[in-house]
């Protein structure tokens, strides 16, 4: 083979991919959906039609998703789009199984979350603004943060609760789930630009790290532990932390900042032991749910039941009974995925989440530091997100109140995590599509 | 819940099997996907990584150059300079940090100038931009000579 043609021919391959694999496993994720729908209307005859009208607005999401995407960005990923219409309409399935009448409101939101996936991955120059703009970025994201801290409320009306949403009208958004994007546009930037400085001082002085090394790390502890104190926000906080954690390691290579962080955030963890009873009720729950299965680790325990009796094919869609547990159709989702579709259902589902994550890390892999690191950010965004939610709905971490990315009842979740995969998607097109001035 | 007839059971617990039957089928897919990908990355980098000749040092005297012991292999991008991120970094005072590049292209080898401050010669004479090179010809970087020998 000669070099020359090398390039074009990873192109020609990529374009094979697209043109065979993107189709393929659309059809199959709709099949597989069609299936179920129809096998939910047999299982459960008083049920109306209205399953059908959730399957009709996929395919036509994915269908034109699809067709809009190949116009605007020619050399994208050919894994990542089709694998999320498959986890959302997987999970648009199982809202209007467990709970339909979210189902109709959470189908508007598929559709706006797919336009604006669209309107990402084919914006012209977005990467190079991102980077111009990332402090009106930040301030935006920490000025919705102090006013959701403020004014913020919660939409099942119950005081006490944890108020995460703003309201406008009729309309709620958690505004902690545009933040955690804008937070990562921010930090591979200001990292992109700090480390090679502080590298090469490293390489050369062998210094210890400098306050514009450990400084940031201070400021996103700092930000997540308020996330963690106003807020009551476990997984949020987390998220955050973590995120960033992930991105300072990769960004300098130094595993004393790794260890640091951790031991900053066990320490904030175990402060929040003592001080807040939210925080205490989860870890409990999570050490020994056995104690209280009727009181506070409720939820958990039926989650826990709802995953065993699933077994290896699942109960099947509608012959569960997944609707024991609480809020099934928003954290816990996982838990009615575990018992209607059995082992099989949950390797294939985390094994999807996994595949976007390593699609989104190997497109970095040849790209500039600021598009590398946004891509390491996203990805483990979802990663971390996906394993905080699905390990705390199956007791291997504590649990923490984040959604399961595109599968949870929740628009400001779904719309974030569709626009974070047009910006993977966008990165996924190589170093031409990200348009850096020359 | 009224208890379902036996026949509606059954389609059910066909629905039920078609469905794990699609999930792994979806996981195949991606399999072997991920698959054919991860062979044709392996592929490029295995030829971009193949040597296709060496540079072989060479000393001018009377009746021409005489080869010596010392010889780098050559890539399809093989940089030549000061700086030690190049494919051959010499150090020799009179070459620039990024001084040559050798590249395959199109079946041809090139040798441009990186716009260094002494310039390249081929066969002691100085080239322009880029020149197409070939076995046995001798590169001039700051006061080395190398010999291409291909393979």
């Amino acid at each position: 083979m000669r070099a020359g043609s090398l390039e074009a021919d990873s192109f020609e391959k990529r374009r094979w991919h697209q043109n065979r694999l993107e189709p393929l496993l659309l059809a199959l994720s709709f099949v597989f959906l069609a299936l179920n729908a129809a096998a939910l209307s047999i299982a459960q005859p008083e049920r109306d039609s209205s399953v059908w009208l959730v399957v009709a607005v996929w395919l036509v999401c994915a269908v034109a998703g699809s067709t809009l995407l190949r116009r605007t960005l020619t050399h994208c990923d050919p894994f990542i789009f089709p694998v999320t219409m498959f986890l959302s309409g997987w999970g648009l399935i199982i809202i209007e199984r467990v709970a339909p009448n979210f189902a109709a409101r959470q189908t508007i939101w598929l559709a706006l979350a797919v336009i604006l996936m669209i309107a990402t991955a084919g914006f012209p120059r977005l990467i190079v603004l991102l980077r111009q703009y990332r402090y009106t970025l930040l301030f935006g994201g920490l000025a919705l943060l102090v006013a959701t801290i403020r004014f913020g409320s919660n939409p099942s009306g119950i005081s006490g609760a944890p108020a995460l949403w703003l309201s406008l009208g009729d309309f709620y958004f958690q505004p902690s789930e545009p933040l955690k994007i804008m937070l990562v546009v921010f930090l591979a930037s200001y990292l992109a630009e700090q480390y090679a400085v502080v590298r090469v001082e490293h390489a050369a002085f062998g210094k210890t790290p400098t306050p514009r090394v450990v400084g940031p790390v201070l400021l996103m502890w700092g930000l997540s532990v308020i996330v963690l104190v106003w807020q009551r926000d476990l997984g949020t906080a987390a998220i955050f932390f973590l995120v960033f954690l992930t991105l300072v390691y990769v960004a300098s290579g130094q595993l004393r900042l790794l260890i640091g962080g951790s031991i900053l955030a066990l320490a904030a963890g175990a402060a929040a032991y003592i001080l807040f009873g939210v925080v205490r009720l989860r870890v409990d729950a999570w050490l020994n749910p056995w104690l209280e299965a009727d009181g506070r680790a409720y939820q958990i325990v039926q989650s826990l039941i709802a995953v065993a009796s699933g077994g290896v094919f699942g109960q099947g869609i509608g012959q569960g009974s997944p609707t024991y547990i609480p809020v099934i159709h928003s954290d816990f989702i996982f838990a009615a995925l575990a018992e209607e579709w059995g082992l099989v259902g949950i390797v294939t589902a985390l094994f999807c989440f996994a595949l976007i994550c390593m699609r989104g890390l190997r497109n970095t892999v040849e790209l500039r530091p600021f598009p590398a690191l946004l891509g390491v950010g996203l990805s483990a965004l979802l990663a971390i997100q996906g394993f905080l939610i699905i390990g705390g709905v199956l007791k291997v971490v504590p649990l923490t109140g984040v959604t399961v990315p595109f599968m949870s009842y929740g628009g400001s979740s779904l719309i974030t995590n569709f626009v974070l995969i047009g910006l993977m998607l966008r990165l996924s097109a190589g170093e031409q599509a990200l348009a850096f001035p020359a | 819940m009224t208890p379902t007839p036996p026949d509606t059971q059954l389609v059910l617990l066909l629905f039920r099997l078609i469905s794990g039957a699609l999930l792994m089928g979806i996981l195949a897919v991606l399999f072997i996907a991920l698959w054919r990908d991860f062979r044709s990355a392996v592929e490029k980098t295995s030829v971009q990584r193949r040597i296709y000749g060496k540079l072989v040092e060479v000393v001018e005297n009377d009746d021409g150059y005489e080869e010596t012991a010392v010889s780098h292999p050559l890539l399809p991008l093989t940089s030549i300079g000061r700086a030690p991120t190049n494919t051959i970094a010499l150090d020799d005072d009179f070459a620039s940090g990024e001084h040559a590049l050798l590249a395959l292209r199109e079946g041809q080898w090139w040798l441009e100038d990186r716009k260094s401050r002494n310039g390249t010669t081929i066969n002691g004479l100085p080239i322009g931009d880029s020149v197409i090179v070939t076995d046995g010809d001798v590169i001039g970087v700051g006061n080395r000579r190398f010999r291409i020998h291909l393979e």
